[in-house]
């Protein structure tokens, strides 16, 4: 095939606000990725019982050129959107790679001991990449694809050393997208995501294998509008968040729920969302009729290429968004441990309440 | 048999010390009247074979020996003398010299430390936990009734305490063997064929960064396909450690690769310089020179490093290895390497000269690491 346009190339001005959304989708090694007019698609699933995706939108890069296939012939159909499978980790690596300054360390003769720079690359590689603002420079890298059969090419030129990255591509198989009723919602609320992060971290001491959501249409102490609960072998513990607040900025920013409406998810599937829930400002908890949930998270990108999290940006710079999503399908009946009984007592392993008020 | 030396600087000794560490764990130190020579030979890995001019490290250099040249061969635990030397991190004055204790040769070092004080107690000397492993560490604190203190004090009994300026006088003693002659004499450095390419590298501390997440690259990756094992870098032996791929050509390119089923990622410098051969350090002299591997390897490649696989050596390095040789970029220095394909890497690191240097002698680190097979 000779043509010498690639089918897609793309330019980005930070490594590491690319890095920052990928992670967020990052728990397992392989990913899906979708090219398309409008932007990368990458999704990760796991067990078919949950699924993420992160949506790079063109605005997000500095250029975005993108050539759809052609058809051989005019009867053909257009050819679908290339999408092939990648291994995450090792792009994970390479941005990471990419994302460190290099002319800082070359500076760096004095006290250049291996001890600091694996620190370094330590710290780079936990999840805290907010704090980070010394590191200072941001890597410009391109990316590269050329069709099927070759591989995402990721390239990056620094200080005097031009790094080239071929992601080999595999065929991807098609898994279907969990179902998701967006039309037939039992709940939907909009929350800040730091509280939901705390919910989680809270329920995680207990060790659960599974939590409970819980929402109900009227708030009342032993009913709060949303409710989070789980057993494990160290106790139990619950989060209840209510809309009965006096306060401007209530945790639950929005709230609808139809009927009350109780599933239980596997809680290593909700805390494998917890790098989202970090960097994202909200999320959207939304549960359909099955019990199928999904959460939305809004992660503010800065336009000149650093992400910010946490409680909301400052005004000032246009910022860009970024959304991930993940989806879960609710523990069948049987299927997990520790089911929180609203309607009974507790369990007789000691109960810890904690009640959030906005 | 007798030795005494002041070292003239201890952060240069320091980092030489903690750079030979890394590979082995005893040196074979031979000193004599004209340099100091430190060599390390581990089981496995990379060897180091390092001649240091004596003006590099050592003052008022006193020496005598039965030997020719005064030739005194010594056995030293590297991480002992490394620990030894953390007492002279702030040291005013240290010096060196071989002693006996309790029937015991070792290596004895006094560091005097200079320590303006406030009103608080001297902490620091006491509490120094840097003692070497089978060694004795004394301390004695000086202090002056009157006056200025005075640097080169003999030992005095009181303590007063509070007082403005203190000097600390701290004795650390490492452990050591004495080698016969003939003990060393089996001792040779690798012979290797004329290399292919010789190249000068670029900044040590940023190759090494750039191999270091190179190697950690390989290992996130490696786990990931076992199942997530939690490193297992106690168990790995190097020679199953992730391998880089590290060629150069003779136009000033060189390049760091890893290879693996998910990824291919390389990093490529250009614009180095590759050193002229002085002919007559050849064999055969000019003839040598024109026949020389490297004169042939101008003739194949370019300066942008992207055409082909012409002209490039390449050798296959252990991940961790590699990053232990690149530390000793930390003293500074140019290094040119030289590539034999496929077979063998040499390093020379040509250090600074030191403030004073006399006669123009350069010290220089001889690194023999052998490739491994693709």
């Amino acid at each position: 095939m000779a043509s010498n346009v690639p089918m897609f190339s793309a330019v980005s001005s930070s490594a590491r606000q690319l890095l920052l959304l990928l992670r967020c989708i990052g728990f397992t090694k392989k990913a899906l990725v979708r090219i398309s007019a409008d932007g990368l698609r990458f999704s990760t699933e796991e067990g078919s019982t949950m699924e993420s995706f992160v949506f790079l939108e063109k605005a997000l890069f500095t250029s975005y050129n993108y050539n759809p296939p052609t058809p051989l012939s005019s009867q053909d159909d257009p050819l679908g959107p290339p999408t092939f499978e990648i291994n995450l980790i090792s792009l994970l690596e390479t941005l990471n790679i990419f994302s460190l300054s290099d002319p800082n360390m070359a500076k760096r003769m004095i006290g250049g001991h291996d001890d600091f720079a694996t620190h370094r690359l330590n710290r780079h590689a936990g999840t805290n990449a907010f704090s980070d603002r010394s590191m200072g420079l941001i890597g410009v890298c391109t990316f590269n694809y050329d069709g099927p059969g070759t591989p995402l090419s990721i390239h990056m030129s620094e200080a005097g050393v031009a790094t080239t990255c071929d992601l080999t591509t595999y065929e991807a198989d098609h898994a279907e997208e969990i179902p998701f009723g967006r039309n037939d919602l039992c709940l939907k609320t909009i929350m800040r995501a730091s509280s939901l992060l705390d919910a989680i971290t809270e329920l995680s001491f207990m060790t659960p294998a599974s939590v409970a959501i819980h929402a109900s249409p009227t708030s009342s102490r032993v009913n709060p509008n949303l409710s989070f609960s789980a057993t494990g072998a160290l106790g139990s513990a619950t989060v209840d968040f209510t809309t009965t607040t006096s306060s401007d900025m209530p945790i639950l920013e929005t709230f609808n729920c139809a009927t009350r409406i109780t599933a239980n998810y596997r809680f290593s599937a909700l805390k494998a969302a917890q790098r989202a829930m970090a960097a994202a400002t909200k999320v959207s908890v939304r549960m359909d009729r099955q019990g199928v949930l999904s959460l939305q998270f809004l992660i503010e990108v800065d336009a000149a290429g650093s992400a910010s999290g946490g409680g909301g940006g400052n005004g000032g710079q246009a910022l860009l968004v970024a959304f991930v999503d993940f989806r879960y399908v609710p523990l069948v009946e049987g299927e997990g441990e520790g089911d929180m009984d609203r309607e009974g007592g507790g369990t007789d392993m000691g109960f810890l309440s904690l009640f959030l008020i906005g | 048999m007798r030795f005494r030396a002041d070292i003239r600087n201890v952060h240069t000794f320091t980092k030489l010390t903690a750079s030979l560490a890394t590979l082995g764990h005893i040196a074979w130190v031979r000193l004599d009247n004209k340099d100091v020579r430190y060599t390390v030979i581990p089981d496995t890995g990379t060897q180091v074979w390092s001649v240091i001019t004596i003006d590099t490290i050592f003052d008022n250099y006193t020496i005598q020996s039965a030997a020719p040249d005064n030739t005194i061969n010594l056995e030293v635990p590297l991480a002992v003398l490394q620990r030894a030397l953390k007492s002279a991190q702030n040291a005013n004055a240290a010096s060196i010299r071989l002693t006996k204790k309790d029937n015991i040769p070792l290596l004895s070092l006094t560091i005097t430390t200079d320590t303006i004080r406030t009103s608080q107690p001297t902490a620091t000397a006491p509490s120094q936990d840097q003692f070497a492993g089978n060694g004795t560490s004394s301390n004695t604190n000086h202090s002056h009734p009157d006056g200025p203190p005075n640097d080169f004090r003999e030992e005095s009994a009181d303590f007063f305490g509070a007082r403005q300026d203190h000097e600390t006088v701290v004795t650390q003693d490492v452990p050591i063997r004495v080698l016969a002659a003939a003990a060393v004499e089996g001792l040779h450095e690798p012979r290797c064929r004329e290399p292919d390419v010789h190249i000068v590298l670029p900044n040590l501390v940023q190759l090494k960064s750039i191999s270091d997440r190179f190697t950690k690259l390989a290992l996130a990756t490696k786990s990931s396909g076992s199942g997530r094992s939690a490193g297992g870098f106690a168990t790995q032996s190097a020679a199953a450690g992730p391998k880089l791929e590290l060629s150069a050509n003779m136009h000033g390119c060189l390049r760091l690769a890893l290879h693996t089923d998910s990824m291919n990622i390389s990093s490529l410098w250009t614009g180095l310089e590759n050193p002229e051969l002085d002919p007559e350090q050849v064999a055969e002299g000019e003839d040598g020179l024109a026949n020389h591997p490297s004169t042939r390897m101008k003739a194949l490649g370019d300066s942008t490093g992207q055409h082909g696989e012409e002209g490039w050596a390449t050798v296959r390095v252990e991940g961790r290895d590699w990053g232990r040789v690149l530390s000793v970029g930390r003293l500074g220095g140019r290094v040119i390497a030289c590539f034999c394909n496929q077979h063998a890497l040499i390093l020379y690191v040509f250090l600074p000269a030191g403030e004073e240097a006399v006669g123009g002698g350069e010290s220089v680190l001889t690194y023999y690491i052998s490739s491994f097979a693709a």
